[in-house]
């Protein structure tokens, strides 16, 4: 038991002594058991208070610090760092929120707010009493990192690791690198061809002797824990190291699966195209096109553009199709960000080749966000016309049996509702991207997909490629729709957050974890079902089997404590000694 | 000194490149120019799409980039140049700009800012409220240390030659802190009420209001705090420091009156020796009761004897060297010019021919000739000679002509005086030199010429006349004021005259060529002026104690002030001012009789009124205020730039973005209607740490029910010369709708908007849910805004969905200003080797396969810098950015 407390409370400026009475609540605790130095300070976390707090643990042998003042969040760490540099252990420092969970809410009742100050502050000091000193658990880092999908992303991913000194196990689904950019034309907003970019990436990763490539392969396995994963990929044919594909002697059996070491996983698996229902929008009437097949009709050569055997001369372009609509499942909610310009990109390039071709776009509303206004400018100035629908007045396209030509009947808003029809050869519905569904990856990995079916990032601020799972991280499209800059952008985002876990070859993991007190485990394995990061595994012992809980694999989420009818794991950090004392100071006592 | 990697701004891009690379092991600096890192993130209120608290999002990121072990963090620094080397590297250079605090002492307590008497538009909550000059930028600044702006010196103070803080006292009576700018004024000087009113005022002529609507009357609030000081009781003096020593200082004028207070100050015994029968030299006996009264100057000499000074009157001192033997341990000469110069003329010699210094001195004793239906004539044009003529008149005299060499428009005398003196029926006669004096033992006339000349070419006195042109005016009493010098006799011994004849005294030093002799004032410098002779009183006694003290003296560094502010710099901060009246003119006797003070006092209504036209044109007005309250004695006015020289391998240019200055769009009346606010503005008063601690509109503090958002403001138009989109307006208006339809349950929200460009993960689901709270849509540009005379707006649209030209009122309009370039980090390299796209964002070179890199091998761009980007791009950018100048670190190797 810690006998040598010190306390400090912190004014905040007046944040918390506007509504808290500081000197109040610092004479009210100031004498219980074991405190030995307490103090007010008006910022306790200024340098100054924090070279005075080392102070005191120097010179009064403090073992263990109490500072009552904003959420930990902000200051936990800030704090652990003075009782470091004072050589107090950092787990033995405790932080009382009395600012958002105190001053904060109870603005205008200062008696009440500084009662509940006494006590939150007293529980603070009744934990601090039991903390005991813990040291970080050091993971030794495996320099090599899987990259999971060999499109736009998962190679440029592939290529910044290798640049940053890292290894790579590159794995693709199909037979050949590339993924869906490789089969494009021109991108915008550049204008270069997706084939060409990916042909350069494929040749650099090729020559790139730190990449290793296994295609027509897929991540089957997955165990060990962030900084040293031990994955299983089943290969269909042989990895192709540098310098070509490997395995050239075709009478080799390819072996079935290949095993790796590897520090952290890059999801970059993509994006499926999404495909209208039928009958939405005309689509499954002849000439009535997706976007993507209506660029690949672009790609495909330099002449005017056909269709049905016919010379196109007129295009209506249908926005939103599958998209925008709050009544859809998953993806269809949403907007899916790059089609917008994706079809206006198209469109200049149909008026390059032939200016006479008359556009139509039908949109709700035009999202060439950013830099990509210039190209809509630019579609308007070469003859592109732009009229605007409601989501409840869609246009409907139909075939003209007469004259065969295609009919679009529009409502344009602009034109305060005036009834369109608009005769076109060729109708474009543009379509968004949607999740590629790879239940067996989500299974493998662990990695929760969003209420769109793509896969969630912790946060898109804070984490914005990192996942639930420690050292599996998510780029490009499969992450949410994205434009193939964007993609790679957020690819290179994902190098860098690689790097810096695996760079420096060791890393410190959390010390509160949770233990197992192994003589009263009766190895009922309830612990293990409640386990989200599959950190207990149970190890035989004389009598039957008693579980362990790995602690780089452990959160310290305490979701395993309650689950033990022993009461045998316990929380370090959060004991159940901890947490009953602190409740006992909350709740007993004479009222403050 | 070297780094890894230089990142240039530490907002959220900047921040995460750093935290990224430092993580790698990579040693990171971060160069960001405000105060506090966080960039414009810290200062929104929530982000979208999740409505998470933007502190919350930001502070931790800061707390990381600023605890971080590899990252160092400078603010309030600014990268000056970045130059390529041939190994791949950069030079660079960093100039860490004065914050006039100690970082270290400084605990963030912000008592200075409680005391600080200048309040300035505080640019962290965009410009909506003010905050002072000494401050810390906002409730989360990391690092959370206070900062003293400071623009410069202030002209005024840059121009007063006695070192006093004159914006400082401005600054303290408009704070109503009168005795502190009392005090303030005797840092400089005990003369405070002698100055208050004889100064010349330098500071008025060097004030910039003179461009707008005339000076602040600074000479007058000067009087204002002498007035209404209160003089201490008596007390015993101070006991002396021990470690001080014995200084002698002859003349009790203005130079050795301020020499003695501040040698007395620093704690050195001194003794006043004073030839004349009471102190304050020319304060005392040559400037006319009308202007100074003897009471005044009796208090400000008391100011110098309750600190302990001796002063000896009557006591000649001949022999000024031999006062050394006599136990002092230095001396300080200020003996001013007493010897009235003569004029070498016929007839000098008349009864009734007297000089101005005896004149003026028989006036003030009460002993002057009986003038009353008399003419007199004042030969000379400076201001002793109109003080002399204005006494003649005082002392009854019918007729008093001033005769001067120069003319009216080039008398030497203040052209207020020369008014003064003409409305107090003096009569000028400019242009004649003095011939002779007419009269047979008793003077009858003067006998001018007509000067054709006073200067030579090269601008020396000498004049020329036409003697054919006389004439004769009549006088009994003829008074000469035609210069003074001072009296060498004392001062044989100090003056060398081998190998030539030298100064008295090194004009820097003041020290004369005997050590531990000093000389200052107008013995030194020729007849000047009270406020010249304080200066050189200061500078003596600065000297003299670094000499007692043992410290070498430099000379150079006494009163070493920052530059002076630059007036058009000032009023280029200023959005508009209000002609204020001058104070009332005050009517003059064309016949005065007595010598009662002119100028009444100013009362307090007056004095603070004053105050009130002060542009604080330095900003820090160098009142003192704040050393006076910082506990932890942190502040340090005398700290100065540094500027330091690094080599680092990569560099990260996160400079971030402007926003659009709504003021351009003059339909939307923003600047002009006080209702018309910027999204950042409504961002700011939505935030936790908001201006007002509540929403209202800033025109009359109204809640406001009908709000407008006007999207696209500056972005999408080419008639302001921009393009492109701003990508984050549409969405940062749907945040603030549902904000607001939290805060204001009653209020309704119209959007006018073209497109609602809701594009991003979750966005579109945003927006459809800001409709659901309520929020309409209105398809169309607004053309037109005017302001009803409820302050109310009135906007003029076009319904783009078919309801042609239509208008609409609403309490609030907020516009959706958009993203425009930061011109800051192209002119950071040579030659423009960093290219910039046709939109002036740094061009980035492949942005299909390595977004952020740059035109310049090894630096690579991050986050808005390259173009408008939410936050979470932002971010990612950040990171595409970090990746790269970690693979060009790996590929230059280790620096040598």
């Amino acid at each position: 038991m810690n006998q040598r407390l010190g306390v400090y409370i912190c004014h905040c400026g007046g944040n918390i002594s506007d509504t808290v009475d500081v000197d109040a609540t610092l004479a009210a605790v100031a004498n219980e058991p074991g405190v030995v130095v307490a103090r007010t300070s008006m910022f306790t976390c200024s340098d100054a208070t924090q070279e005075a707090i080392v102070h005191d643990i120097e010179q009064e042998h403090l073992d263990g610090m109490v500072v009552a003042s904003c959420s930990p969040t902000l200051h936990t760490m800030t704090f652990r760092g003075v009782a470091r540099r004072a050589g107090l252990n950092p787990y033995r420092y405790t932080q009382v929120n009395i600012r958002e969970q105190c001053a904060w809410a109870h603005t205008g009742d200062r008696a009440g707010a500084t009662r509940k100050a006494i006590r939150l502050v007293r529980a603070g000091i009744a934990r601090a009493r039991l903390t005991e000193a813990l040291e970080p658990t050091v993971v030794q880092t495996v320099p090599r990192a899987l990259v999971v999908g060999g499109g736009i992303a998962g190679l440029r991913a592939a290529l910044g690791l290798a640049s940053i000194g890292l290894g790579v196990v590159l794995v693709e689904r199909e037979p050949e690198l590339g993924g869906y950019v490789g089969q494009l034309g021109s991108l915008y907003p550049t204008g270069r061809s997706g084939g060409e970019l990916i042909r350069e990436l494929v040749e650099q990763v090729r020559r790139q002797p730190a990449i290793t490539v296994h295609t027509a392969a897929r991540l089957v396995a997955k165990a060990g824990t962030f900084g040293d994963f031990r994955v299983t990929i089943a290969v269909d044919q042989p990895p192709a190291g540098p310098g070509g594909p490997a395995g050239s002697d075709p009478a080799a059996a390819p072996p079935p699966s290949v095993r790796a070491q590897v520090g952290t996983i890059i999801v970059a698996t993509g994006f499926t195209p999404a495909t209208p229902e039928l009958g939405a929008y005309g689509f499954g009437i002849e000439g009535v096109v997706t976007l993507p097949e209506f660029t690949r009709m672009v790609d495909a050569g330099p002449g005017p553009l056909t269709a049905g055997g016919r010379s196109v001369r007129a295009i209506a372009y249908i926005y939103c199709v599958g998209r925008r609509d709050p009544s859809a499942e998953g993806a269809g909610q949403g907007c899916a960000q790059y089609c917008c310009t994706a079809t206006v990109h198209t469109a200049l390039r149909v008026a390059g080749r032939d200016p006479d071709v008359r556009q139509y776009h039908l949109y709700r509303d035009l999202r060439t966000y950013g830099r990509y206004e210039l190209l809509y400018d630019a579609s308007r100035r070469q003859g592109s016309v732009y009229l605007r629908f409601a989501a409840e007045d869609p246009p409907r396209v139909s075939r003209d049996g007469a004259s065969g030509r295609l009919a679009v009947a529009v409502s344009d808003r602009l034109e305060a509702g005036a009834a369109v029809e608009i005769p076109v050869d060729l109708v474009v519905l543009v379509t968004g991207m949607a999740p590629r569904p790879d239940p067996q990856l989500a299974e493998v990995l662990k990695v929760p997909v969003g209420r769109d079916g793509f896969f969630h990032e912790v946060h898109p601020k804070l984490r914005p490629v990192a996942t639930v799972v420690d050292g599996v991280l998510v780029c490009g499209a499969c992450q949410g729709p994205k434009g193939a800059g964007e993609s790679v952008a957020s690819a290179l985002a994902a190098v860098g957050q690689t790097a810096a876990l695996l760079k420096r070859g060791s890393a410190e993991l959390d010390p509160q974890v949770a233990v197992v007190a192994a003589p009263r485990c009766t190895g009922c394995e309830r612990c293990l079902a409640a386990c989200p990061f599959g950190a207990i595994g149970l190890s035989p012992t004389a009598g039957g089997s008693v579980a362990v809980i790995d602690a780089a694999g452990c959160k310290g989420c305490g979701a395993c404590v309650p689950t033990c009818p022993e009461g045998a794991i316990d929380l370090l950090g959060h004991t159940d000694q901890e947490v009953t004392a602190m409740i006992d100071a909350l709740a007993g006592g004479t009222p403050a | 000194m070297s780094y890894d990697a230089l990142v240039v701004g530490g907002g959220i891009s900047g921040m995460e490149s750093a935290i990224t690379l430092g993580d790698m092991g990579y040693r990171v600096l971060v160069v960001e120019k405000q105060a506090s890192i966080g960039g414009t993130m810290i200062l929104l209120s929530k982000v979208f799409p999740t409505l998470d608290c933007a502190s919350c999002i930001a502070t931790p990121k800061m707390a990381a980039t600023v605890h971080h072990p590899n990252v160092t963090v400078r603010t309030l620094a600014e990268v000056e140049a970045i130059e390529p080397t041939e190994d791949g590297r950069f030079q660079t250079r960093i100039r860490s700009r004065a914050r006039f605090i100690d970082e270290a002492l400084c605990t963030g307590c912000s008592l200075c800012e409680t005391a600080c008497t200048v309040a300035v538009p505080d640019q962290f909550n965009a410009g909506l409220i003010g905050r002072r000059a000494a401050y810390i930028p906002f409730p989360q600044a990391v690092p959370k240390k206070a900062v003293i702006e400071r623009a410069g010196t202030s002209p005024c103070t840059a121009g007063c030659p006695a070192g006093i803080k004159a914006h400082g006292y401005v600054a303290l009576v408009r704070s109503g802190r009168y005795e502190s700018a009392y005090e303030l004024v005797l840092e400089a000087t005990p003369l405070v009420g002698s100055l208050g009113r004889t100064c010349y005022a330098p500071c008025e002529t060097a004030c910039t209001r003179n461009q707008l609507d005339g000076p602040v009357a600074i000479r007058r609030l000067k009087r204002f705090v002498a007035d209404r000081h209160l003089a201490p009781e008596p007390a015993s003096p101070p006991a002396p420091d021990p470690g001080g020593g014995r200084v002698a200082v002859i003349g009790a004028g203005p130079a050795g009156l301020t020499c003695a207070w501040q040698l007395a100050r620093s704690g050195h015994r001194v003794t006043i020796f004073e030839a004349s029968s009471e102190p304050g030299g020319m304060l005392r006996w040559g400037i006319p009761d009308y202007r100074l009264p003897p009471a005044v100057v009796a208090a400000d000499v008391a100011n110098v004897t309750r600190l302990g000074v001796e002063i000896r009157t009557g006591v000649r001192i001949d022999d000024p060297v031999a006062l050394r033997d006599r136990g002092y341990d230095a001396v300080c000469i200020a003996t001013g010019t007493p010897v009235a110069a003569a004029l070498p003329v016929a007839g000098a010699e008349l009864d009734g021919v007297t000089d101005a210094l005896t004149f003026l001195r028989q006036a003030k004793l009460d002993a002057a000739p009986d003038l009353v239906g008399r003419s007199v004539a004042v030969v000379g044009g400076g201001n002793v000679a109109i003080d002399a003529a204005r006494s003649a008149r005082r002392l009854g005299a019918a007729r008093v002509r001033v005769v001067s060499l120069e003319r009216r428009d080039a008398m030497p005398a203040y052209p207020w005086e020369v008014d003064d003196a003409e409305s107090e029926g003096v009569e000028l006669h400019g242009g004649w030199g003095i011939a002779g004096f007419v009269g047979d033992r008793r003077v009858l006339a003067v006998a001018p010429r007509r000067g054709t000349e006073v200067v030579d070419a090269t601008g020396r006195f000498a004049p020329r006349y036409d003697d054919q042109v006389t004439r004769q005016v009549d006088a009994d009493l003829v008074v000469v004021a035609v210069g003074m010098t001072r009296d060498d006799s004392p001062l044989a011994q100090l003056v060398p005259t081998e190998p030539q004849v030298a100064p008295l005294a090194d004009p820097q030093t003041l020290a004369t060529a005997v050590p531990g002799l000093f000389a200052a004032g107008d013995v030194v410098t020729g007849p000047s002026m009270i406020t010249t002779a304080v200066g050189q009183g200061r500078r003596a006694a600065a000297m003299i104690d670094s000499l007692l003290r043992g410290r070498p003296a430099d000379a150079a560094a006494f009163d070493r002030q920052l530059p002076a502010v630059d007036p058009a710099e000032v009023l280029g901060r200023q959005r508009r001012h209000t002609e204020r009246p001058a104070l009332a003119a005050r009517a003059i006797d064309p016949a005065p009789l007595g010598f009662a003070e002119l100028e009444p006092p100013m009362s307090e209504a007056e004095a603070l009124q004053a105050t009130g036209r002060c542009l604080d044109c330095g900003v820090c007005s160098e009142c003192h205020a704040c050393i006076e309250a910082c506990p932890a004695d942190a502040i340090d006015l005398g700290q100065a730039d540094e500027v330091e020289s690094m080599t680092v391998g990569t560099v990260v240019l996160a400079t971030g973005f402007r926003l659009f200055a709504a003021d351009h769009k003059p339909q939307y009346g923003y600047g002009r209607f006080a209702n018309v606010v910027t999204g950042m503005e409504m961002d700011r008063l939505l935030a936790p740490t908001r201006p007002y601690d509540t929403l209202l509109r800033p025109g009359d503090g109204r809640v406001p029910e009908r709000i407008a958002y006007i999207l696209c403001t500056g972005s999408r138009d080419q008639q302001v010369g921009n393009p492109l989109c701003s990508r984050i307006c549409c969405m940062y208006s749907i945040k603030q709708n549902q904000l607001l339809m939290g805060a204001l349950p009653l209020a309704d929200v119209t959007v006018f908007t073209v497109d609602v460009r809701a594009a991003g993960k979750g966005y579109e689901e945003f927006y459809v849910q800001a409709e659901a709270m309520g929020a309409t849509f209105v398809r169309g540009r607004v053309a037109q805004i005017e302001e009803t005379a409820t302050g109310d707006l009135l906007c003029h649209y076009e319904d783009l969905e078919g309801g042609g030209a239509r208008q609409a009122e609403f309490d609030l309009v907020v516009l959706a200003v958009g993203v425009l370039p930061n011109p800051d980090a192209h002119r950071l390299f040579p030659d423009g080797q960093l290219r910039l796209d046709a939109q002036a964002f740094v061009d980035e070179v492949d942005r299909d396969l390595d977004p952020g890199r740059t035109s310049v091998p090894g630096v690579f761009v991050a986050g808005t810098a390259a173009g408008a980007k939410d936050i979470p791009e932002a971010i990612l950018h950040a990171g595409s950015a970090a990746a790269q100048a970690a693979a060009h670190l790996e590929r230059i190797g280790p620096d040598r």
